[in-house]
This record gives C-alpha cells, sequence and structure tokens, in this order.
C-alpha cells in the first residue's frame, strides 16, 4: 500500500498533476487522525515539500492550519517522521502565524543525546521560529550545541546562530567565545555512532572525519561577530594563521584567506605580515588552499613582481595535473592575472601552451585567450589560426572570452588588425547568441575608435553584419555608427545603399535608426549625396510608422535650413549627460502636479563634450571587462549582514556630488539666495562610525557662499536630541582676520532616537580676487539639549540637560576649488597654458606609487586623464590631471614620479594655469 | 495467581489499549507543566522555565495512553488554546489557588474559552493548585471564585491539589482515565 503511494509520489515531477488543494485536505486529515500513523504522515510531508519546493505557496491561513494539524505529530516515536516535520516546519516558519508554539517542544528534542538523529534538525528548525523576545530562552542551549563533540550538532547550532544575527545580534554576540573555542577543536565525526543509519545517510566513515567543517561554519560566525572590529578581526587571522595544523578544514582556510586578502585592501600596514600568511598558505597540502592564497596574491592591488612570482610558480605547476578541475583553476587565475600584468605570465607561456590542445575545451580556451595576452607579435597569427579551428567546439560564454582578448590584442598589436579583423567577421558569420554577437560588435566599434586603419574595412563588414541581422538592438548600434562615421569616410555613399536597405526590409525601430543615420549623410558637402539622401527620406514620409515619419519629416526640414543649424540638430557636438538626465527626468516625473506644471527645463542637466562621452563609455567599459583588483568574490562567502566594501577606488567626478545634493539644497528657502551650487564636496566621517552620535560633514561652495551640511544621526535607543546645532569656528588667517564670515546656522528641533538629521551652517566666503582661493579649517563642535526616554512611557522627561560633542575638523583647501574635468587631448592643454609652476616633494610614508598616485588625486582633486592613475611600472610613472576652478579656469598638472624601497616616493609636480596664484595654490596642495 | 492476572492485563492491554488526548490550560505559572511532570511519575521541581508555545508527554496509567497537550498559558498564547482543545477528551484548567490576584482572570478566561462553540460538551476538570501553601482556598472557595455552579452545558469536576505534595495526583488520574472513550 505505502509502496505505491511512493510510487505516485514519484511520479510528481514528471507530469503526474500533484494538487496543492488535495494534498492540503489530506494533510489536514492525515495529520489530526489518530492514533497517528507514521509511514502515511511521511508520505503526506513528503508532497507538501515537494509542493513548496517547487515553487507553490499557500495563504496565510492555509499555511497555520497545516503548521497546527503537523503540531500534533510532535514527539512522534518514528525517527524519520521527526524528522520530516522539522524540514516542513522550516518551510512553513515564513508563512504561518504563530510559529513560536513549538519553541518548547522544539527545545526538548534539542537537548537530548548528541547521537540522536534528529536533533540537528531540531537545531535548525528552532533558529527559524525563535523570535527577538524569546531568543534568551534558548541561549544556553544553543552555546552547549555549539561545544558539542558532535561535529553535525555542532554545525547545525553554529549555522543556526548565523540565522540569528538578523533577529538579535545581541544575544548572538555573547556565544563568540564558544564559538571560538570551535574554530580550532578538532570534531571528528563518530565513527560508530549511528551505526546503521551512518551508510543510510549517505556518509562513509572516511568522509566527513576528514573534513572538520564544523571549523569552516564557526569561523564564518565568528567573522560576522567581529567583523565591525577591524583590530579583533586582524588579531583573529593572525591568531588561526599561527594556529598551524590545529585548522584541518581547507574551506575554513580558504575563507580566511579571503578575510586576508580583505584585511589588506582595507589597511595597507598590514599588508608585508599579511603577505606572509598567504605564502605560507601556497604550500599548503590541499590544492583547494593553494588556489586561493595564489589568487590572492595574483589580484592584491600593485602586487610586486618578487610577490607574485612564488604564486605563478604554484599555478605553473598545476598547470601539469592530471585533474582537469586543478587545470582550470589554475589557468583561470592566471588568466585573470594575465590581463593586468601580461609580463609575469611569461614564464609559463611553455606549459599553457601544451593547454591549447587539452579535450577539455574550456582549458583550452583559457590557454589560448591567455597566450594571446603574453604572447609577442610573431605568435599571434599561430595562434589565430588554433582558435578558428576550435571556435565551433566551445559554448558562446567561452566565445566571448575569446572575443574580449582578441578585442584587447587589436589595441595592443594594431599592425595585426587586419587578421583579426577577418576573424571577427568570420565569427560574427557563425551562428550565436545576443551576447556572443554584442561582444564581437564591440570588438569592432573597439576596431573603429582607436584603430583608424580599420576603420572602411570594419564598417563595410558591419554593413554586410546588418543585411541579415536578427537582433534589433545590435542592428540600431550599428546603423548608429554608420552615421556617425560614415559621413566622414572616403566614400560616403556606399553606406547609404545599406542604410536604406534597412529603411526598406526591416521593423519600426531599426527603420527609425536607419532615417537618423541617413539624415546624417545629408550634411555632407556634395550637392549629389544631398540630393539622393533628400529623395530617399522624401520616400520614408510614406512609411507606416509614426516615429520614422517624425524623423524622416525632421530631418528633410533641417537639411533645407541652414548648415550650423542643421548640424546642431542633426549631428551635435555636445550630448547631455545620460545620468544626469535620468535623474532630473524622474525627479521632475515625480514631482508631483506641482512640478508638472511647468515644462521640463533641458538647460538644467549639464551638457558634454562628445569626447567625454566616448571617454566615459570606455571607462566603463574596462571596468567591466577588467576584472577590479582587490574586489575579490568574498561577499559570497561572508553572506548574511556583510558590510560591503566597495572595491572601486576610482575618484568620482565633482559634480556628481553636486548633482546629488542640489536638489536637497534647493528646498531650503535660506540658501536659494546664494544662486546655483558650484560643487559639492564627497561626505566625510567626522566622527568615528561606532560612536554615539554619527555625524558626517559636507562642504557645498556657491559663488560668495560656503554652507557645511551635518548629518547627524542619533544612535542611542533611549534618548532625544533637542536643539541640535553645530558650532562651526573658522580659523584666523595670518593677519589676523577671519575670510569665512558666520551668516546663519539651521539647526535641528529635534532629532528622535535611531534616526538622522542635518545640519546647514553658511558662511560668507572672503571676496576679492586676491582671496578667492583662501583655505580654512572648521573646528567643529555638536550642541544639543539631551533627554532621555522614560521606558514605561516611551515618552521623552521633562528635564533635559545641555551637552557637547567634540567632532573632527573640516578643511577648505585646494581640493575645494578645483572641479575634475575629462579634456581629451593633455598636450593640447598643456601647451595652451602659459603660468608654469614646479615643485619637489618627497613621500616617505608611501609605500607605492599607485598610492601615490591616488593621494594626489584625492588631496587635488584632479581628474586623471589618459588612464594614467594606474601605474604600469614599479619604478617610475608620469601622472597626468586635469581640473577646472571653479571660475572655470583650466589647469593642467604634470606628476612624475619615482619610487625606491629605501626613500619612499619622490615626486615632481609641475602646473599650468590660466592665472600664476592658481599653478601656485595647486602646487602647494600636496600635503 | 497474581502473576497470572497482571499477564492478563498486559495481553488485555495489546489488544484493548485505547488513546486518548487531554489539554492542560491555565494562567502562566499555575503549575501546569510541573502537574504534567509529576502526573507521568517525575520528581517535582521548582525551578522550570516558562513554556513557549506547548509542549507534549504521554502518561500511561493502566491500559489508557494519554496525550498531554501543555499549553503556555502567557497572554500570547491564550488564543491559541481552541485549537489545541477541540476534539480532545477532557480539558485540565489549573489555577493558583494561593494567588487571590490572577483568580479572577483565570475566571474570565475560563468563561471565554467554555463559551467556544467548537468545545462544547467537553468534559472540564479545574484544578486548584498549590494547596500545599498556607493561604491558599479550600476546593469550595475555588468553585465560587471560578462560578463552577453556573456551568450546565457539560460536566465539571473540581479538586484541590497540590503538585508538590502529590496530593490528589491519583484522582487526577482516575478522573480522567474514567473519560477515555
Amino acid at each position: 500500500m505505502s509502496y505505491k503511494k511512493n510510487e505516485d509520489l514519484d511520479s510528481g515531477p514528471g507530469g503526474a498533476v500533484m494538487d496543492k488543494m488535495t494534498v492540503f485536505q489530506d494533510c489536514i486529515a492525515g495529520f489530526n487522525a489518530s492514533p497517528i500513523q507514521p509511514r502515511k504522515c511521511r508520505v503526506l510531508l513528503t508532497k507538501l515539500t515537494y509542493l513548496l519546493s517547487t515553487g507553490d505557496t499557500f495563504a496565510r491561513d492555509e499555511s497555520t492550519r497545516l503548521f497546527f494539524s503537523i503540531t500534533k505529530l510532535f514527539q512522534h516515536k518514528d525517527i524519520a517522521l521527526r524528522q520530516m516535520v522539522y524540514l516542513v516546519i522550516k518551510e512553513l516558519a515564513t508563512s504561518a502565524d504563530d510559529v513560536i508554539m513549538v519553541t518548547s517542544s522544539i527545545m526538548k528534542d534539542t537537548t537530548v543525546g548528541s547521537d540522536v538523529v534528529y536533533r540537528p534538525n531540531a537545531i535548525r528548525t528552532l533558529a527559524r521560529i525563535i523570535d527577538a523576545s524569546t531568543i534568551q530562552a534558548i541561549e544556553r542551549l544553543i552555546k552547549t550545541a555549539i561545544v558539542d563533540k558532535h561535529p553535525i550538532v555542532s554545525s547545525a547550532a553554529l549555522i543556526s546562530s548565523y540565522h540569528l544575527l538578523p533577529v538579535s545580534r545581541e544575544v548572538v554576540r555573547r556565544w563568540a567565545n564558544e564559538t571560538q573555542d570551535t574554530v580550532l577543536a578538532q570534531k571528528p565525526f563518530p565513527q560508530a555512532a549511528y551505526g546503521g543509519t551512518a551508510s543510510g545517510l549517505g556518509i562513509g566513515p572516511a568522509g566527513p572525519a576528514s573534513s572538520f567543517m564544523t571549523q569552516y561554519h564557526a569561523l564564518g560566525l565568528l567573522y560576522q561577530l567581529r567583523s565591525h572590529d577591524r583590530m579583533a578581526l586582524i588579531k583573529m587571522i593572525q591568531q588561526l594563521a599561527n594556529a598551524g595544523s590545529a585548522m584541518k578544514s581547507p574551506a575554513a582556510i580558504v575563507m580566511l584567506i579571503r578575510f586576508v586578502a580583505r584585511a589588506i585592501d582595507e589597511d595597507r600596514n598590514m599588508r608585508r605580515p599579511l603577505y606572509t600568511l598567504l605564502e605560507g598558505w601556497l604550500k599548503h597540502k590541499s590544492d583547494m588552499v593553494n588556489f586561493e592564497a595564489a589568487k590572492t596574491i595574483l589580484e592584491m592591488r600593485d602586487s610586486t613582481d618578487a610577490e607574485a612570482s612564488p604564486a605563478i610558480n604554484v599555478l605553473q605547476l598545476f598547470l601539469s595535473s592530471p585533474r582537469f578541475v586543478s587545470r582550470f583553476a589554475a589557468i583561470r587565475i592566471l588568466n585573470r592575472f594575465a590581463m593586468i600584468r601580461p609580463q609575469n605570465v611569461n614564464v609559463c607561456n611553455i606549459d599553457i601552451e601544451a593547454l591549447i590542445n587539452d579535450p577539455n575545451r574550456s582549458i583550452a580556451t583559457y590557454a589560448i585567450t591567455t597566450l594571446l595576452k603574453t604572447g609577442n607579435e610573431a605568435s599571434v597569427d599561430r595562434l589565430m589560426k588554433q582558435i578558428t579551428g576550435f571556435m565551433n567546439d566551445i559554448s558562446d560564454e567561452f566565445k566571448i572570452i575569446v572575443v574580449d582578448a582578441i578585442r584587447s590584442l587589436c589595441l595592443k598589436f594594431p599592425s595585426k588588425q587586419a587578421s583579426m579583423l577577418s576573424f571577427l567577421s568570420g565569427v560574427l558569420r557563425d551562428e550565436g547568441g545576443y551576447e556572443f554577437k554584442r561582444a564581437v560588435i564591440e570588438a569592432m566599434f573597439d576596431l573603429i575608435k582607436f584603430v583608424p586603419d580599420s576603420k572602411e574595412e570594419a564598417l563595410s563588414y558591419l554593413c554586410e553584419f546588418i543585411e541579415d541581422c536578427e537582433f534589433t538592438k545590435l542592428a540600431v548600434r550599428i546603423l548608429h555608427l554608420l552615421g556617425e562615421e560614415g559621413p566622414s569616410t572616403a566614400h560616403p555613399t556606399k553606406y547609404i545603399r545599406y542604410i536604406y536597405n534597412r529603411v526598406v526590409l526591416e521593423n519600426a525601430i531599426v527603420r527609425a535608426a536607419a532615417v537618423t543615420a541617413l539624415s546624417k549623410f545629408s550634411l555632407i558637402d556634395d550637392a549629389s549625396v544631398q540630393e539622393s539622401v533628400k529623395v530617399l527620406l522624401t520616400r520614408c514620409l510614406d512609411d507606416p510608422d509614426d516615429e520614422v515619419r517624425d524623423r524622416a519629416a525632421m530631418a528633410l526640414r533641417l537639411s533645407a535650413t541652414e548648415k550650423p543649424i542643421a548640424k546642431e540638430y542633426l549631428a551635435p557636438e555636445s550630448v547631455p549627460s545620460l545620468g544626469a538626465l535620468e535623474q532630473q527626468l524622474i525627479l521632475y516625473v515625480t514631482g508631483g502636479p506641482d512640478a508638472a506644471s511647468v515644462a521640463f527645463d533641458i538647460s538644467s542637466v549639464p551638457f558634454i563634450s562628445k569626447d567625454q562621452a566616448v571617454a566615459d563609455q570606455f571607462r566603463a567599459k574596462t571596468m567591466a571587462t577588467l576584472p577590479i583588483l582587490g574586489g575579490t568574490a568574498i561577499d559570497s562567502g561572508s553572506g548574511a549582514g556583510s558590510g560591503g566594501v566597495s572595491p572601486s577606488k576610482t575618484p568620482a567626478l565633482g559634480e556628481d556630488y553636486a548633482q546629488k545634493y542640489a536638489a536637497s539644497l534647493a528646498k531650503i528657502p535660506e540658501l536659494q539666495a546664494f544662486g546655483a551650487l558650484i560643487r559639492s564636496s564627497r561626505p566625510v566621517p567626522l566622527t568615528e562610525s561606532e560612536t554615539e552620535y554619527v555625524i558626517t560633514g559636507i562642504k557645498h561652495l556657491y559663488k560668495e557662499h560656503l554652507v557645511l551640511q551635518f548629518d547627524v544621526q542619533n544612535t542611542l535607543p533611549d534618548t532625544v536630541l533637542e536643539d541640535v546645532s553645530v558650532i562651526a569656528n573658522p580659523s584666523t588667517a595670518d593677519d589676523g582676520t577671519e575670510p569665512y564670515v558666520e551668516e546663519f546656522i539651521i539647526a535641528i528641533p529635534r532629532l528622535t532616537q535611531e534616526s538622522t538629521g542635518t545640519i546647514y551652517v553658511a558662511f560668507t566666503r572672503p571676496s576679492g580676487e586676491e582671496h578667492a582661493y583662501t583655505g580654512g579649517v572648521f573646528s567643529n563642535t555638536l550642541r544639543f539639549t539631551s533627554k532621555e526616554i522614560d521606558p514605561n512611557t516611551g515618552e521623552p522627561e521633562e528635564e533635559g540637560y545641555e551637552d557637547e560633542y567634540q567632532v573632527e575638523d573640516i578643511e577648505i583647501g585646494v581640493a575645494d576649488f578645483l572641479v575634475p574635468t575629462y579634456v581629451g587631448n593633455f598636450q593640447h592643454m598643456w601647451d595652451q597654458l602659459s603660468f608654469e609652476t614646479s615643485e619637489t616633494y618627497s613621500l616617505a610614508g608611501v609605500g607605492s606609487l599607485s598610492e601615490a598616485c591616488s593621494s594626489v588625486i584625492d588631496s587635488l582633486s584632479m581628474q586623471p586623464l589618459e588612464g594614467s592613475e594606474t601605474p604600469l611600472q614599479n619604478a617610475t610613472h608620469v601622472l597626468k590631471l586635469f581640473a577646472r576652478t571653479l571660475q572655470g579656469g583650466k589647469v593642467v598638472a604634470l606628476v612624475r614620479m619615482a619610487y625606491s624601497a629605501k626613500t619612499g616616493v619622490t615626486l615632481k609636480i609641475s602646473v599650468r594655469a590660466e592665472d600664476e596664484r592658481v599653478a601656485q595654490m595647486v602646487v602647494g596642495g600636496i600635503a | 495467581m497474581s502473576w497470572f492476572w497482571n499477564f492478563y492485563e498486559f495481553i488485555l492491554s495489546l489488544f484493548w489499549s485505547s488513546e486518548m488526548d487531554i489539554t492542560l490550560l491555565g494562567l502562566q505559572n499555575a503549575g501546569k507543566t510541573s502537574l504534567l511532570r509529576v502526573l507521568g511519575g517525575g520528581e517535582f521541581t521548582s525551578d522550570s522555565i516558562p513554556t513557549i508555545g506547548f509542549s507534549m508527554k504521554r502518561v500511561r496509567k493502566g491500559r489508557v495512553n494519554i496525550k498531554c497537550w501543555d499549553l503556555g498559558g502567557q497572554p500570547r498564547f491564550r488564543s491559541m488554546w481552541e485549537r489545541y482543545c477541540k476534539g480532545v477528551n477532557a480539558i485540565l484548567f489549573i489555577v493558583d489557588s494561593a494567588d487571590p490576584a490572577t483568580l479572577q482572570i483565570a475566571r474570565m478566561e475560563f468563561e471565554a474559552l467554555i463559551s467556544k462553540p467548537s468545545l462544547e460538551g467537553i468534559p472540564v476538570l479545574v484544578l486548584g493548585n498549590k494547596n500545599d501553601l498556607p493561604d491558599a482556598y479550600d476546593v469550595d472557595s475555588v468553585i465560587d471564585i471560578m462560578n463552577l455552579k453556573a456551568v450546565d452545558d457539560r460536566e465539571v469536576s473540581c479538586y484541590s491539589i497540590s503538585a508538590k505534595e502529590r496530593t490528589n495526583v491519583d484522582a487526577v488520574l482516575s478522573w480522567l482515565v474514567s473519560k477515555a472513550s
């Protein structure tokens, strides 16, 4: 009988319909029956799990009914039934009401001897149903389970604690000692404990005994408990790393390595001691650990050649490993590293060449793309031939990797562009999905942009491609490019035919794009071309689609007007900054009826030149394709509550911040009189992030005024702050005068517990030409009246006391007077400007060139140009910077730097500006 | 011949054992969990922790297997009493007879419970626990305070017991067994 039921169940996934309501009714009836039939109930529970895990959901009251009927099954002596009950309750815990009911019953099961098979199930379920008000009741129980000698019980308790973190961090924090003990405890799997069941669970005697997974779980929890305290984390890492063989679990060590990576990323001073640890792990007996250590070393920003070489050597050995997975892991890490520093991977070339014919296509793909990066110009042709051979055998995903490699190769060896272009056009004809085709197209776009020789040929390949292109998006992009580039080629008429074909054959979106592209050809200075474009556009007026007709009509009308006007509309020199445009439009749309009563003001959106748009695109692209150094995939390992550490170290453009704050500042009537916001600084923390009052400061510069914005967060749960203001005292200048004069303070009348408010302090900036760039230091004191909340009534007490709180100073320096701006041609700018000043500095405390670069960029707030923000060599580097002053004057800086281990970084900065004072100020800005 | 009777009982229990469900209700700290422990033959302890939700225990008396659902008495759980009372053979309502302050609340909860249509006709045993304490009410006072005489739609009994001293615990068991169907 029951066998037959099982059969029914098996057919569930296949096709036999398992009706939700039938199962529901069966369950309610089955579970409430007395006496309980364990076998039947198990089958019902299995059906229920199947439904829940395949995406079926029950309404809240149904869930609750199910849940309560399941509680009738508690304490049944059938062990398998108990386990099933726990599994299902875990599923229902989020959807049913009053799940807290089963707490006491489950607690009974969690305190039984550790060799009971359902104890871990009970612990895991307990963590799902408990809430913050009852968590204390299970505290002792979890603590005992964490230190239990049975690995599975201990793991269950550790993982449950992890899930309880969002419920009550404070309570879980009290389990740190037990967790700490467990990290280094070795809990072998008791060989005979489960007797017959061990094999039933599919656990061989050898497997779990050697895995020591509890260490991994305990380490993960310990990290979460300490993640707020950097010193404690460093201590933990060092302690565990020096524990030697006590750390048995390779998975735990891998996680430890990820923590090390993050620590190095956050604190430069820890680099040297932690690197030694990583180097030690390269010799660990577990492959997993070796790979992780090697990967971390190679992903460290600015690792030196000496540091990288042991890691590369280890990976080189794995390249000839008999196991696929080892070879794959090794070549993959090397491939990523080769993208940044191909010369370091050169040593492995012989081993990598052997992998080209690897039976595993994934390994072969990585091998070839790595060689493409490390190889010299001579070997390129040979490699290209080999790639073409197996391009059809690999999946789209790997094809994209190959195409990306080819693209970077094109830019590296422009002379090889012909063979690469023919390769690209070849694969373009192959079968492939959208992502793959897009990668190929992007590669060709880049070729057109950066290798002018290839332009004509690439364009004609693209023309051919759109003749038979199933992807509308790609066709539109190509048509746009044809419109941009076509008119400036030697034979523009050739492209007109291709474009017009699209108008005849394609769907409305492509037709509209084709019309726009076509209209750009009407700007060519050739009467016959203009005439034929006009004829073609006239034909488009009969198009069935509105958009196509509108575009054609507009183009025709414009081509009849004066050339400059037509040019401005058809091929504009500058485009709106798309990010800003989107933001403004969102503000406009969400602004309600008031905002909608006036037309959208396009002039409020900043326009950027085409050069800059291209540069922004290029930067976005390189960011997307290059592996971001230092940003390891640690988040997937640390799970819940991990504070995101942003790996991006690129200095943001100043105007981004101004855009962000402009809207909120404009709402304040007092500030409206100051005119338009020129520049906003990035938020600077003025307190430690764990203090009672967390304050960040932002500087806003107006034409004649300065506004300091203080965001104050009251982190105290039981205190209300009233009349919160900041007393900002400007420093006095050398001649005893105060350059900055305070105008007013906008205080926060009342700051409730655990909330955030904003204070503005406005100053008049020093007037007159000679004082325009006078800096200053503001010492800040938070002043407020603090009132405690009566825990009984929840109301603040009548009487408060006044208090002051000293926070860090805000400094107005060079960086605040400069707006980082992009410019296409550095040399041109440099030659244009006349006033030059230079100065030499020696930075002793700085450990590398890239560190020096980012500190110079930060302190001057200038835009690095031509990719010079990342040094390519370890000894010398030239950094090129550009910015505009608040008045719009141009400033160019050329920073030559040299590094030696003995003296640190020495740099010479030369600044050219329109005004000598500005040049001197910038030179003096490096402190 | 006693061994024969024992054996006879055992054989009977194999074929004729009966199963029954009861629920233990009452305000928090009335002594439900302690009483259940004592009913099951365990030792009395004074340091039991409050029941969160419910806990279930089996008690065996002769041929009757009693499944006892011990429900938490805190206000947040009281709304769920009804769920566990549906279809049971008997309800045990325990009050702390030495704490006059809670008796009025107990009476309100009790009246709310027995007025539920779904629980109609289920026999109720009201137990005045903790009669070992010096100023505990006797059984008649408990009957008065709980207004038990007004209940006419079902069987209601009331005992004064002490889980700590095991006073009248056997009487409770006998009462329960008599309700086995």
